[in-house]
């Protein structure tokens, strides 16, 4: 077991520099994800921290020593690859040794080893077989079972469950929290679903283009997110956006009318010196904090499109003016659709952003 | 559907005209004619005339024992050859990978009659640079034409020039095939690049290293042109003789087609013969 430390780590291809200096601090035995969207640089960092990728910037520490220069097989980790890169002609049990036979470990704690592992992840019955012969479900397991029989410090996932179907996907996200219990290692997990993100993780690393964006609990950065990437990104559905103007700013706090709806302001007290009056502002209100008219400090009408009833709740999609707004409805189950709406913010539960996206808090 | 079937086999019926004519009949022809004795006008039917003869033959079995010995040590030599070059091509550490590309496929397109001539040339006894090179590190010059052993080294290093880098290419396709993740997740267990080539890459590649063995020991089994040209019609003295030359020997120098179906049917009999164990030796465990 140990802890993992990114300082200033940078990676350039060639002339394209893909990550720009992250720092990431990881405790021994926590369970960290790191998530954003496509092309951010998950895999890459993750990469980097097995050795598969060279570090063109900065430090990589695992257990307290620098990894730079250390060799991929010597960095006591194990990884689980997207594609499940499980040996083709090799049996599952093969499949779950090779490493330590190559390595002369002795066949007696090989044994061991295996048999523990198949036991944890269920795949007992399975010893004989051939990856093709195997579902995606179960070449899942067997690629975590041979992280597994390398007792590692460290555990990488790279988008693990992307392959799976959904309910499946389900089923193994409570697998491999269940084995992080089991085991208390430290383990790194990339993801591009923030629903996995936030069911998984101790904490998070949210990235964006190559930058850490913010590093939290699930539900910090869910009530207190620190940019609006990030308040669009955790949360399922996404927060909603309505453009904005300051017009009252007052000492400690400010009053901003909505765009799109003349008459309706809002009045956030702020612990920051509030902008001035004029500038272009953005409210965020997640689809759960819209509340039944006059519940809240300032009411908009809006039109519904679509309404989606999932049971409990229901999501309806409405047209408010410049943007669409999602809003969740508790056990309303009559159809929405064409009918006008009003719900209500509450000054508490809306949060505001700066054009460039930055929070004003 | 029977109707549409029909159709088909209409638009079909001038190519299985021809294929019937000019590759279905000469293959039975050329068995029937395997017992006949041919050099009687006209051609009498003698079953045991020419496949008798063919038992006995000390020149068919001059010609059988240098044909498998240069299949025997060509064809594993000219593969492990082939799977080295494949595995140099495909590193990424190598520049320039088209044009080695081309290099390795240019001796498969370049004409049979002018590569012999460079072969003799380059192994001239006087004059040859192989036979500079030797001297230039204190070897004697070698005769290669006038002695068996160094006419059949001759003989294996050309087929070998002219087709490893054809089989390297095909086993090329099939590393590119073995996803590079597979490689890193061995790395990660800890498996050196030398035990990830016998613990990965060769089982992987298996298959195309026996679809590549097969197609060489077919070819080798039918080897002409580097026998005839090169080392002058098998020689020294039948000595680099193969079945595919004495085919020729007898079928068109001598008119003898009765005895050249015969040896005809023996290489392609053998060939299957060795195929057939081929697969059956590395056949998948199911
Ligand atoms: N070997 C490489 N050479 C050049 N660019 C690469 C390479 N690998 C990844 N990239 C680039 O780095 C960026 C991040 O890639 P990646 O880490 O795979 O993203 P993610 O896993 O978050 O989807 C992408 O823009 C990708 O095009
Ligand atoms: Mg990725």
């Amino acid at each position: 077991m140990a802890a993992v430390t990114l300082s200033n780590v940078v990676k350039r291809f060639g002339v394209y520099e893909i990550i720009h200096g992250a720092n990431i601090d990881i405790a021994d035995g926590e369970f960290v994800v790191f998530v954003g969207p496509s092309g951010c640089g998950k895999s890459t960092l993750l990469r980097m921290v097995a050795g598969l990728e060279d570090i063109s910037g900065g430090e990589i520490a695992i257990g307290g020593k620098v990894m730079n220069d250390v060799e991929a097989a010597e960095r006591g980790i194990a990884m689980v690859f997207q594609s499940y890169a499980l040996y083709p002609h090799m049996t599952v049990e093969q499949n779950l040794s090779f490493g330590l036979r190559m390595n002369g470990n002795p066949k007696a704690d090989t044994e061991r080893r295996v048999k523990r592992a198949a036991e944890i992840l269920c795949i007992d019955e399975l010893m004989q077989r051939r990856p093709k012969q195997l579902s995606g479900g179960q070449r899942q397991r067997v690629a975590i079972g041979r992280a597994i029989v390398r007792e590692p410090q460290v555990f990488l996932f790279d988008e693990p469950l992307s392959n799976l179907d959904a309910e499946l996907r389900v089923q193994m996200r409570v697998e491999i929290s269940r084995l992080h219990k089991e085991l208390g290692v430290t383990m790194i997990y990339v993801t591009h679903d923030q629903t996995e993100a936030m069911t998984l993780a101790d904490r998070i690393v949210v990235l964006k283009a190559g930058n850490v964006e913010q590093i939290g609990a699930p539900l910090d950065l869910y009530d207190d997110p620190a940019n609006r990437f990030v308040a669009g990104f955790i949360g399922s559905p996404k927060m909603n956006f309505l453009a904005a103007k300051v017009v009252e700013a007052g000492n400690g706090s400010a009053t901003v009318e909505l765009v799109n709806h003349a008459s309706a302001r809002l009045k956030k007290s702020l612990q920051t010196t509030p902008p001035a009056v004029g500038a272009d502002v953005v409210l965020g209100v997640r689809p759960e904090h819209f509340f039944d008219a006059g519940q809240g400090d300032c009411d908009i009408a809006v039109k519904a499109d679509v309404a989606e009833h999932l049971g409990s709740v229901s999501y309806v999609y409405a047209d408010a003016g410049d943007t669409e707004l999602i809003i969740e409805r508790e056990a309303s189950r009559q159809r929405a659709s064409g009918d006008h709406l009003v719900v209500s913010i509450k000054a508490g539960k809306a949060l505001l952003f700066d054009t460039k996206g930055a929070r004003i808090r | 559907m029977r109707h549409q079937n029909a159709t088909a086999y209409r638009f079909l019926a001038p190519y299985l005209l021809i294929f019937s004519v000019f590759w279905v009949w000469p293959i039975i022809s050329s068995f029937l004619i395997s017992f006949q004795a041919t050099r009687t006008v006209p051609w009498r039917w003698a079953p045991t005339f020419n496949w008798g003869r063919l038992i006995g033959d000390p020149a068919f079995f001059n010609a059988l024992k240098n044909t498998l010995l240069i299949l025997v040590i060509q064809v594993p030599v000219m593969i492990s050859l082939a799977i080295v070059m494949a595995v140099l091509l495909n590193s990424p550490l190598l520049k320039a990978r088209g044009l080695y590309r081309f290099a390795f496929f240019a001796p498969v397109v370049v004409g049979e009659v002018a590569y012999s001539a460079v072969f003799r040339l380059m192994f001239n006894l006087n004059f040859g640079i192989i036979n500079k090179l030797l001297n230039s590190v204190g070897l004697p010059s070698i005769d290669w034409f006038s002695n068996v052993t160094p006419a059949m080294a001759l003989i294996m290093i050309a087929v070998t020039w002219r087709w490893a880098g054809y089989n390297a290419i095909i086993l090329l396709a099939g590393l590119q095939s073995i996803p590079d993740d597979v490689y890193e997740a061995a790395t990660l267990d800890r498996v050196s690049k030398v035990k990830q080539f016998f613990y990965i890459t060769l089982p992987l590649l298996k298959p195309i290293i026996v679809f590549c063995a097969v197609l060489s020991i077919i070819g080798t089994m039918q080897l002409f042109t580097e026998p005839f040209l090169i080392t002058e019609r098998g020689g020294p003295g039948g000595g680099t003789e193969t079945l595919g030359l004495l085919l020729y020997r007898q079928g068109f120098r001598s008119l003898n087609f009765g005895y050249a179906s015969a040896v005809a049917y023996t290489m392609a009999g053998l060939a299957i013969a060795i195929t057939l164990v081929q697969l059956w030796l590395t056949k998948e465990p199911k």
